[in-house]
């Protein structure tokens, strides 16, 4: 690698000067934000904030006015094999007709490019890649029939198959219960443990400081990045979110002492 | 009949049209499945009618009745058209529905018009602009078909090809994007395919009847089927049975028009399946009153354990009124004891009295027993 004999490692993700517009409307504004490597860090801000078109554009599905992204330091079309993505859950349609097992095969496309079709050894990961998100017994089920936590861990368990090493999460908890959450929230840990990173849009503000290590709070700007002890209070939080802070500012004052 | 079948068969008129009606069937089954699942069946209607235009200019300029102009004239309207409905869409508030309205019309309209003048210029009937509208596969001849054949092939050789791409994109193309599938080429791939499938059915069908050629079969399919491959086949298959049965009922009967004939059986195959598939609307409705009377009736088999237990005999004997009581609206527990008596679960034991029978204890025993658990 190129990087070898510098004495810093580029970050998982360093987005520089990101403005994004839809038509007229300014959606994200010159956001600076890093990601190191091995962290677990949230994205949050209000609804409307750029959340899920910051995920979207360091992705490359969302063209940039202004700005660079970079994944370990090169562009996403180089570094595009090292990262995988969890789509929001409804941004699909579960009535195709695939079944599980299908479906989670579709993360091994990437690595075997334009016309190869899976074969066995991606069958066996699929499988391997179920049995770790608990839905092993729900391999030939209907996508269709699925329940909201179980399509969130389809999803988790096609974006296993893809062996990157930054994992994008869009809103991985959304209306799942908290079994699901308590057992996805595992899995991450798990692959932040085994040096991955994982960036994840997050709605909660009560677990923010109970899943992860790093926070970045945007309202279509960068309002603070860094470290939750660091950067996860009130004060950045009534920035971004205004008067209706869905967070008790006592809760937010103790996070400080911490 | 089946004399019929074999002079069908054996006519080299009828093969002919045979094989051409069944080669577009093959390829627009397969081609509607995508435009189904990706919800664009509008799309491929907007396109068969948007290929009028193209035809008539391609006659127009190239005056003959040479085939390949009046093809490539079809197919650069129909893109056309697509284009127009992302170019609005995209620039203007109009959502895609109205603008694939606005495009429909506007190039249907351009056509007719369009038609209707060419139609007074020597040679035009002759050439029979008009059998485009509805489709003539009467007069498909030998080159017409190997035509279909070709294009069809083509466009299944594509989808073959690209079979676990087109699918990826069906589903999840932002997700297909990060994996390096570009999305505007793969809906460009699928758009040509579909257009040379709408190309090819021009003169069996016709621009007005090409989309539910293209959308009934793969409805049909879908009702039956929980898996992609599976549903492109059975798509294939119904299209092709339509465009079978549509040739033979156009020779086989006075005045039957080949091109509506093949459509209508395609409709009726997808009204078929609609209504009687394993979860179609019929089948539902009948499994819903199936449960609805089984919890009906494991209600009263219940309560009538329940309160005979605390006799501690499992037969002992309660009214009917009682039972009525403790029941809840909407049971109607007159209608669940006869019916239960009729199939041995329970037997009168006086006037207005009922027990349970031994077939009636033990499915007591089975039933889930909803009521009873939740009695205070």
């Amino acid at each position: 690698m190129s990087g070898a004999g510098r004495e810093t490692v580029p970050p998982a993700v360093r987005v520089t000067d990101l403005t994004v517009a839809y038509g007229d409307k300014t959606v994200l504004w010159d956001i600076d934000l890093e990601i190191p490597r091995g962290a677990m860090a949230a994205v949050v801000g209000p609804n409307g904030a750029g959340k899920t078109t910051l995920v979207k554009s360091i992705l490359g599905l969302v063209p940039p006015v202004a700005g660079v992204v970079r994944i370990h330091g090169e562009s996403y079309r180089k570094r595009r094999k090292e990262v995988s993505y969890v789509p929001q859950r409804g941004s699909v349609d579960w009535d195709f007709p695939a079944s599980v097992l299908d479906a989670v095969k579709m993360g091994s496309y990437g690595d075997l490019g334009w016309v190869r079709r899976p074969g066995k050894k991606e069958h066996a990961s699929a499988l391997a890649a179920l049995e770790k998100v608990g839905m092993l017994d729900l391999a030939h089920r209907q996508i269709g029939q699925l329940s909201g936590g179980q399509q969130q861990r389809v999803f988790l368990a096609r974006a296993l198959m893809q062996s990157a090493s930054v994992y994008l999460l869009d809103e991985p908890f959304q209306g799942v219960d908290a079994t699901t959450e308590r057992a996805i929230v595992g899995i991450l840990k798990e692959l932040v443990a085994g040096g991955k990173t994982v960036v994840a849009v997050h709605h909660d503000l009560n677990t923010v400081s109970e899943y992860y290590g790093r926070v970045a709070i945007i309202n279509v700007g960068l309002v603070a990045s860094g470290k939750v002890e660091d950067v996860f209070n009130s004060e950045n939080l009534v920035k971004a979110y205004g008067g209706r802070t869905p967070f008790f500012p006592g809760r937010a004052a103790s996070l400080r002492a911490v | 009949m089946f004399e019929f079948a074999v002079s069908l068969f054996s006519d080299y008129t009828s093969r002919t049209i045979l094989l051409g009606a069944a080669s577009l069937g093959v390829v627009s089954g397969v081609v509607g499945s995508y435009a189904v699942l990706r919800k664009r069946s509008l799309l491929g209607d907007v396109m068969s009618h948007a290929a009028l235009p193209g035809i008539v200019v391609a006659f127009i300029i190239v005056g003959a009745k040479e085939q390949f102009p009046i093809f490539v004239g079809a197919a650069v309207s129909a893109i056309l058209a697509a284009l127009v409905i992302a170019l609005v869409t995209r620039s203007s508030r109009i959502k895609t529905d109205s603008a694939m309205g606005i495009a429909l019309s506007v190039f249907f309209g351009l056509g007719l018009v369009a038609l209707t003048w060419a139609q007074r210029m020597p040679d035009a009937n002759q050439a029979g602009l008009d059998r485009f509208l509805f489709g003539q596969a009467e007069a498909l001849v030998e080159k017409d078909v190997l035509a279909i054949a070709a294009t069809g092939l083509l466009a299944l050789l594509v989808v073959a090809f690209f079979w676990k791409e087109f699918k990826l994109f069906c589903f999840d193309p932002d997700f297909g994007g990060t994996m390096g599938f570009s999305a505007k080429l793969l809906d460009a791939l699928i758009t040509a395919v579909m257009v040379s499938a709408i190309v090819m059915g021009l003169q069996t069908v016709g621009v007005v009847l090409m989309s539910s050629m293209l959308i009934a079969p793969a409805v049909a399919a879908r009702q039956w089927t929980q898996s992609m491959a599976s549903m492109v086949f059975l798509a294939a298959a119904a299209a092709t049975v339509s465009a079978v049965c549509g040739v033979a009922a156009s020779a086989g009967f006075d005045n039957v028009p080949t091109g509506p004939a093949v459509v209508v059986c395609a409709s009726v195959l997808a009204l078929v399946s609609i209504l009687f598939s394993p979860e179609g609307v019929f089948t539902r409705k009948l499994k819903n009153a199936r449960s609805r009377r089984e919890i009906r009736m494991d209600y009263v088999l219940v309560s009538l354990r329940d309160l005979a237990l605390e006799h501690g005999d499992p037969g002992y004997a309660h009214s009917e009124k009682l039972l009525e009581l403790g029941s809840r609206r909407g049971f109607d527990v007159k209608r669940s004891l006869r019916e239960l008596a009729a199939s041995g679960y329970v037997e009168r034991a006086g006037e207005d009295n009922w027990r349970l029978t031994s077939k009636g204890v033990s499915a007591a025993e089975k039933s889930r027993g909803i009521p009873g658990g939740e009695r205070r």
